[in-house]
């Protein structure tokens, strides 16, 4: 079953064609990473999916729903998009940052009920966030920011969550803090999680699904061992990589690369925003 | 619970009993102020005599005096104060950027044009029908809010607030030139009025102008109050708002239309009284933090304390003359503001 499918999806900046006819399926309950070059239209089929963006033509599905016949709070109410490095304005605490995720679910002046309070600080358990629910979002470090981001996301209490590149600016350490913490999401939560990745090896290590797109069309779409070898990514990074299981992870993991010269300037010739 | 969340639990009730205390501090603040302000001016009134007064046992003289020259131009003071530290409060929160306030984006000076070619066009003495001030000068503010907006809409993107603020500064040089133009053209009358309203002397103390105002004043800020949550969320940039929900554009719209209403009902009686829609909710954050359901109260209290301040300085500075309360405004917030810019990183 797909939680999320889009139907000849077309997305244009302005007059500039950046998708073009794009058909994806999400599969549900399961973790699906994105992977591309940089400006060939990750970001901007999260932002579509998740109605940031107004496609110019084609149709996003959440649930087997047109997603344009939904209202917007109804769309909260399923699916939260974390955006690439959110700020929080100053001094705003993380208890009341993740308390906007219960916005969805208000009316009204919004006074939190028993039940918002309950789940803000299930959201702030989940990702080991108690501590700190009295601090200044401004005095946290980057993975814990991102903690806090995620957690509002879980207080909005959708049963999908996508985010573009959460790992972003993050330290070795704490990138896997957050893939940790979304891993296990999914796994004890049962989240349907999609997110945009830019570390290939991190990307392939804790999706179940991977897609590459390159100039906004599908290169190649399915498990890691599908998706992580040499010929695709030779068609979606134009490099030679070298591909092998790692003993750790028992995941593909592309161990060194070279760029592949003849193949850089292909894509000049699709037209599109690359 | 746990021990720990019993611990943010009492901690978060903390914060709330200081932010009410804080809320009330303003109000005592602001009750001191209009108290003095009663005994300011250029005829001596005791503060016993104005108690005397104020509960219906004054001679005629200083009945007059307090209740037809200076109550009402408390009064005005203080609204005034309120509904541009509110216009100030959401601009900055929907265009995310804590410089934004209602004169940067050129709001006050569209109004103030449409004031001058009214009284270009019907003559300096025709401004005595007060009522139809606010709306001229809404009118004004309008034309050049929607100028803005149309101006920095972008098909598919909507507003970016950058692109809002940048348009705002260009929209307003534009009309701040077309004003000094226009002034060139005035008769004496005319101009005398004009470089009055445009210093922000707060001209119009009688009660006919606390009227007009009023009802403006009633019909808004219960609506920008209503709005505190939408506020919150547009607060952490357009794409997470649109993550939880909010109807970004239309929100942004809605709460741009009644922060230049705002704007434009207290300039219409007030004249360009600027820095306090930038002032004030600087100094409300510092005091509440940024959330709006107490963030708006505090900065509609600091902001009519500011002005009613600045108000009352204005008449005792320079005896038996005055000097207009906008400068008063802009002489107190200046120093503040460079204050404040030192301290930021």
């Amino acid at each position: 079953m797909n939680s999320i499918a889009t139907e000849n999806l077309a997305i244009a900046y302005e007059d500039h064609l950046v998708v073009d006819d794009l058909d994806m399926q999400i599969p549900q309950g399961k973790i699906t990473t994105i992977i591309g070059p940089n400006g060939c239209g990750k970001s901007t089929v999260l932002k579509a999916v998740g109605r940031i963006l107004k496609p110019k033509n084609g149709m996003v599905y959440l649930n087997g729903d047109d997603i344009t016949h939904l209202s917007t709070k109804e769309v909260a109410q399923k699916m939260a998009i974390l955006p690439q490095s959110p700020q929080a304005p100053a001094g705003l605490t993380v208890g009341e940052l993740v308390a906007y995720g219960r916005f969805p679910h208000q009316r009204g002046f919004g006074k939190l009920k028993p039940e918002d309070k309950k789940i803000i600080q299930w959201s702030l358990e989940v990702t080991k966030l108690t501590e700190l629910e009295t601090t200044a979002v401004d005095n946290l470090s980057g993975g814990q920011r991102q903690r806090v981001w995620i957690a509002m996301a879980l207080a909005q209490q959708t049963d999908l969550i996508l985010l573009d590149e959460p790992t972003t600016y993050l330290d070795l350490a704490y990138q896997l803090e957050v893939l940790e913490l979304l891993y296990s999401l999914n796994r004890e939560q049962g989240c349907t999680i999609v997110m945009v990745l830019h570390d290939l090896n991190l990307a392939a290590r804790f999706a179940d699904y991977m897609i590459a797109i390159r100039c906004g069309d599908i290169i190649k779409h399915g498990t890691p061992e599908e998706v992580m070898t040499t010929d695709v990514l030779k068609e979606t990074f134009h490099i030679d990589a070298e591909i092998v299981t790692e003993r750790r992870t028992g995941r593909p993991t592309c161990i060194s690369y070279d760029l592949i010269p003849q193949a850089v300037d292909e894509c000049d010739s699709c037209g599109r925003a690359c | 619970m746990t021990e720990m969340q019993k611990k943010n639990e009492a901690y978060k009730k903390k914060i709330v009993v200081r932010n009410t205390a804080i809320v009330i501090g303003a109000a005592v603040v602001l009750i001191l102020s209009f108290i003095i302000s009663m005994n300011t001016g250029y005829t001596k009134i005791t503060p016993l005599d104005t108690l005397r007064t104020l509960f219906g046992g004054g001679t005629e003289k200083e009945n007059l005096i307090l209740f037809d020259f200076r109550l009402p131009r408390i009064v005005i003071s203080m609204l005034v104060g309120m509904g541009l530290a509110l216009s100030g409060c959401i601009i900055q929160g929907i265009s995310k950027n804590a410089l934004a306030d209602p004169g940067l984006l050129g709001i006050n000076a569209g109004a103030g044009m449409m004031v001058i070619l009214y009284v270009m066009f019907l003559g300096a003495q025709s401004f005595l029908s007060v009522f139809t001030l606010p709306f001229l000068a809404l009118a004004g503010a309008g034309v050049t809010a929607i100028i803005i907006y149309a101006l920095s809409y972008k098909k598919g993107e909507g507003i970016a607030p950058m692109r809002l603020i940048l348009t705002g500064i260009a929209v307003q040089a534009g009309i701040s030139a077309l004003t000094t133009v226009l002034v060139v053209k005035l008769d004496e009358t005319q101009y005398n009025f004009v470089a009055t309203w445009q210093a922000g002397s707060i001209w119009g103390s009688n009660w006919k102008f606390v009227l007009a105002l009023l009802p403006w004043l009633l019909l808004l800020i219960p609506y920008v109050l209503m709005k505190s949550r939408v506020l919150d969320v547009l607060n952490l940039g357009d794409d997470v708002a649109y993550s939880l929900g909010a109807s970004v554009e239309k929100e942004r719209r809605r709460l741009l239309a009644a922060s230049v209403a705002l704007a434009a009902s207290c300039v219409a009686v007030s004249g360009s009284i600027s820095f306090v829609g930038l002032i004030a909710p600087h100094l409300a954050r510092r005091l509440v933090g940024p959330k709006h359901a107490i963030l708006l109260p505090t900065c509609a209290l600091t902001g009519a304390v500011l002005v009613s301040v600045a108000d009352t300085i204005a008449r005792v500075i320079v005896q038996p003359s005055e000097i207009p309360t906008g400068i008063m405004v802009a002489i107190i917030g200046a120093p503040y503001f460079l204050y404040l810019l030192g301290k930021s990183k």
